[in-house]
């Protein structure tokens, strides 16, 4: 009777069994989190957002001339944009490289990222965590300049290191904090820089505020921590539209990139903001595309 | 003659057991043909179930596993269109409509019924594809179907319209093998 129970209780088990579903089984219980930030930049600083291996990121970025001059210079937009043009690589899904311009003193930049953590969906990495660095040179001629007061080579490098922290806290809510530094080896009046020392220290803070599925409102501010310039503050509107990311601000600055955010000096917040404008896309490279 | 209820009992249950083919490395590919954007994104993680004798089909995919070769295009999918972290998986669970016998090494037309969940929406459809045993006892499956994304309320922005399509032709192919 027993075996006869056994025999019942294994069949029913069996059937169970072979009756069941499988297991939904995640492959990677370990899934990153998706876009703390919308892209790569954010305003002017750079985020945590991995580029993958053998894709590149491209931004255009603008700034304008400051809002005070009313509709007589189309709240700036007549006065003398700063472009910056980048593309990015991704060398592997932890690093990538890049290189930018920005037409204010005709600064060249190269720069790379590492992504030392990524946040999971799991919790179990409650951050994201990147190191970037730089190293640009101006390049404008200064040839109304006398040529013996032109600067040497020597004189003309910047260089930018910096951390970043992030979180995305809810699907609406993502901060990053970056310690950031910079370094001019020769901080010349005639650069369009209102600092004048060598070395710069600051504080970025990064938050994005996702207001509709596609969209975010985005703020930045950068305090300096050892120089008496005005802190960096802007606010704008992130849309995602396809792969495009476009980017709307009103900054402080016409700066964007790190060097120059933290020594080019600061507007007050308000009258003196200037129209800011990025546009993002993401290219895959060496694959094949349909 | 207890021994005999056993055995007895042990045979039903094995042949209750049937003959289940598993993988889980089948492949997913969706193509998207919008106006102005053709791409496709592919998975080699598709998991799956056929058992022929209790006519039981059942097959799910963890979304997160699809790549489109653009990583900032996953993870716009992701987030803002299958909302992974909410609903990661795709997945069906039916049966054949006429539970057909598989010849080695001929292709055989079936049509499988049941739930295809996505998004947090079920919906009962309907699928046709082709079942082959092949030489070494394994079952090779090929099927193509079309999603409506609005049909598993994941909406189109206007602004994305032309990049991406509503109608997404989903092919998948898997090599399934008894399991022992």
């Amino acid at each position: 009777m027993r075996t006869t129970g056994l025999s019942l209780v294994l069949f029913f088990v069996s059937t169970v069994y072979s009756n069941a579903q499988l297991e939904r089984k995640l492959e990677n219980t370990n899934q990153p989190v998706d876009l703390i930030f919308h892209a790569p930049r954010h305003i002017n600083l750079l985020t945590v957002e991995p580029l993958e291996k053998k894709t590149m990121h491209f931004a255009i970025m603008h700034t304008f001339g400051t809002l005070d001059g009313g509709i007589e210079t189309l709240y700036g937009l007549d006065n003398g944009a700063n472009i910056q043009f980048s593309f990015e690589f991704g060398l592997g899904d932890k690093l990538s490289l890049g290189a930018s311009r920005s037409s204010r003193d005709k600064f060249y930049n190269v720069y790379g990222r590492y992504h030392l953590l990524e946040q999971t969906q799991n919790g179990k990495m409650p951050i994201s965590v990147s190191m970037a660095g730089g190293a640009g040179v101006i390049t404008n001629p200064y040839s109304f300049l006398p040529e013996a007061e032109r600067p040497e080579f020597a004189d003309r490098l910047a260089y930018s290191a910096q951390l970043m922290l992030a979180r995305k806290f809810s699907n609406k809510i993502s901060l990053q904090v970056s310690p950031m530094m910079a370094y001019f080896s020769n901080p010349l009046p005639v650069y369009l820089i209102e600092g004048t020392q060598q070395f710069y220290l600051a504080l970025g803070f990064s938050g994005k505020i996702k207001v509709t599925e596609r969209s975010s409102l985005t703020l930045q501010w950068i305090p300096n921590l050892n120089s008496d310039l005005r802190n960096n503050v802007g606010i704008g509107w992130d849309v995602e539209a396809g792969g495009h990311v476009f980017q709307m601000y009103f900054v402080t600055s016409q700066a964007l990139n790190e060097q120059y955010l933290l020594a080019g000096g600061n507007g007050v917040p308000g009258e003196e903001f200037r129209l800011g404008f990025n546009v993002n896309r993401i290219f895959a490279l060496g694959q094949n595309k349909r | 003659m207890k021994g005999v209820g056993f055995i007895l009992a042990l045979f039903l249950s094995f042949s209750a057991l049937g003959q289940e083919f598993l993988t889980k490395n089948g492949e997913v590919v969706f193509l998207s043909e919008a106006p102005l954007n053709e791409f496709e994104g592919k998975s080699s993680f598709l998991n799956g179930l056929i058992n022929l004798d209790k006519n039981l089909l059942d097959f799910f995919i963890d979304l997160n596993t699809l790549k489109t070769g653009i990583s900032l295009r996953d993870s716009h999918m992701r987030e803002n269109y299958f909302e992974t972290d909410q609903y990661p998986f795709a997945e069906f669970t039916g049966k054949i409509a006429q539970a057909p016998k598989l010849v080695v090494g001929e292709r055989t037309s079936v049509k499988a019924l049941g739930a295809f969940k996505m998004h947090g929406v079920e919906r009962q459809i309907e699928v046709t594809g082709f079942l082959t045993k092949l030489q070494n006892g394994k079952i090779e499956l090929s099927a193509d179907f079309t999603i409506k994304l609005s049909d598993y309320k994941i909406s189109i922005p206007s602004l994305i319209f032309y990049e991406l399509a509503e109608e997404q032709k989903v092919t998948i192919k898997a090599t399934l093998t008894e399991k022992k």
